[in-house]
């Protein structure tokens, strides 16, 4: 009874701040996630478009983000952009770092819904003399982006819950708001407990309302 | 020219090996605790059902890195003291073990319900229908998600150093605070999870064409 009242002292005391972090990892999080959806966007122009001179490069690029950690592309951008003269705030680098690498998965994504609508919706589409842009939008399109939600949301999810890792570079977000509670006051492995289930309750509130709007969308079309 | 990368490139290539060491255990530990679990999610009871899908749904929802904080602060507070390599180790293996269970567990639920009926019209037994008819097809749908699930815990392993494991992420960047040279250093290290990773990502997208064709 003892530790049950001593922990609710500690939580009750912790709750502003640990609420403050909340708010910075929403911050994050919502800055970064149209920033990746755009950019993910942009990387697959060239491969829409079969421009020859960029697909290679930027298909390099997206091998590369896919296939290191997101905590060193932070890192990079944190410690490298000083050296070329730029000085972002750290939120901004964290910010960046989440988006480019979301980006990225994201561009796979888009692209395998698209691959995945028949050749022959675009033959018949073309057939019937629509042009290449009336074609994808009209019919590519919104067949794409039925199958796109479910990966999307998944992708989303990661997302915020990488939100966790531009604590290392100081970022008084959640996850660091937890590590300086214990390193300044008494609290202990019980603030992380209180700390997962503030990003469960993120990330299964947008897992939810994403399973809402899939069930909702299933009959069209 | 990169030589702050040339000269530090041993100490690097030890974290490298580290980084390696911890991925492998994780990735087999993980793997088959997660494996076990899955598999038990689809022949226990409904209670224990429930908790599994209570600790796959609590543990997916959570970041790594807060698991990993929560293993290193747990441990001393519940009495062991581990090293800080143990308890990262111990918390990624839990973590993995979550995606790993839901894989296998889908996996299995997706083999068509024809094949056990068929089994058990051939007189065979469950535990038999389990190991011959439903885990081979399980397998073959399971293997290109494991392999990139393999692939994304490698990468968590550099979140150890948040934590304080010294590995390649944090020998990076001693390095770094040392010489100043981040850019060097940086894109060095990328280019040697790169190697690392590469050929894994390779193997899964093989696994997913393959396992694309029906027979």
């Amino acid at each position: 009874m003892d530790y049950v009242a001593q922990i609710l002292v500690l939580m009750t005391g912790l709750l502003p701040k640990l609420v403050a972090g909340f708010a910075i990892t929403l911050a994050i999080a919502t800055a970064a996630m149209p920033l990746a959806l755009v950019f993910g966007l942009l990387l697959l122009l060239p491969r829409l478009e079969n421009s020859a001179v960029l697909v290679a490069p930027i298909a390099a690029f997206i091998e590369v983000m896919r296939n290191t950690p997101l905590l060193l592309q932070i890192y990079l951008i944190y410690f490298g952009l000083p050296l070329l003269g730029f000085y972002p705030s750290e939120f901004t680098c964290g910010v960046l770092g989440i988006a480019v690498q979301h980006g990225c998965f994201l561009t796979e994504i888009y692209r395998g819904a698209i691959e995945s609508v028949s050749r022959r919706q675009w033959d018949a589409a073309r057939a019937i003399g629509m042009g290449r842009l009336k074609a994808f939008r009209h019919v590519i399109l919104p067949q794409a982006l039925l199958r796109i939600l479910g990966p999307l949301g998944n992708q989303l999810i990661i997302l915020i819950k990488d939100t966790s890792l531009v604590s290392a570079i100081g970022v008084m977000e959640l996850t660091m708001t937890g590590k300086m509670a214990i390193e300044r006051s008494a609290a202990s492995a019980e603030v992380f407990i209180a700390i997962a289930l503030f990003y469960l309750v993120l990330t299964s509130g947008v897992g939810g309302a994403l399973r809402v709007i899939e069930a909702r969308t299933a009959g069209r079309f | 020219m990169p030589h702050v990368l040339i000269a530090s490139l041993p100490y690097l290539l030890q974290g490298a090996a580290v980084t390696l060491w911890l991925s492998l255990i994780v990735i087999a530990l993980g793997t088959l605790l997660g494996s076990a679990i899955g598999i038990l999610a689809t022949i226990a009871g409904s209670t224990i059902r429930r908790l599994i899908t209570a600790y796959i749904f609590t543990l997916r929802g959570v970041p790594v890195l807060v698991v990993m904080f929560l293993g290193y602060y747990l441990f001393p507070a519940v009495g062991y003291r581990v090293s800080a390599y143990f308890a990262v180790a111990a918390a990624q293996i839990v973590y993995v073990s979550a995606f790993v269970a839901e894989i296998i567990r889908s996996a299995i639920v997706s083999v068509p319900p024809g094949q056990v009926a068929a089994a058990r019209g051939l007189g065979m037994r469950r535990g038999a229908i389990l190991r011959e008819v439903i885990l081979p097809q399980a397998a073959r749908i399971a293997t290109a998600p494991l392999l990139n699930n393999s692939l994304t815990a490698v990468k968590q392993t550099s979140y150890a150093s948040v934590v304080g494991v010294w590995e390649l992420t944090y020998a990076a960047r001693e390095v770094v605070e040392r010489t100043l040279a981040s850019f060097q250093i940086f894109i060095g290290v990328m280019a040697i999870y790169f190697v690392i990773c590469y050929p894994l990502s390779m193997l899964a997208r093989w696994c997913e064409r393959r396992a694309s064709i029906v027979y």
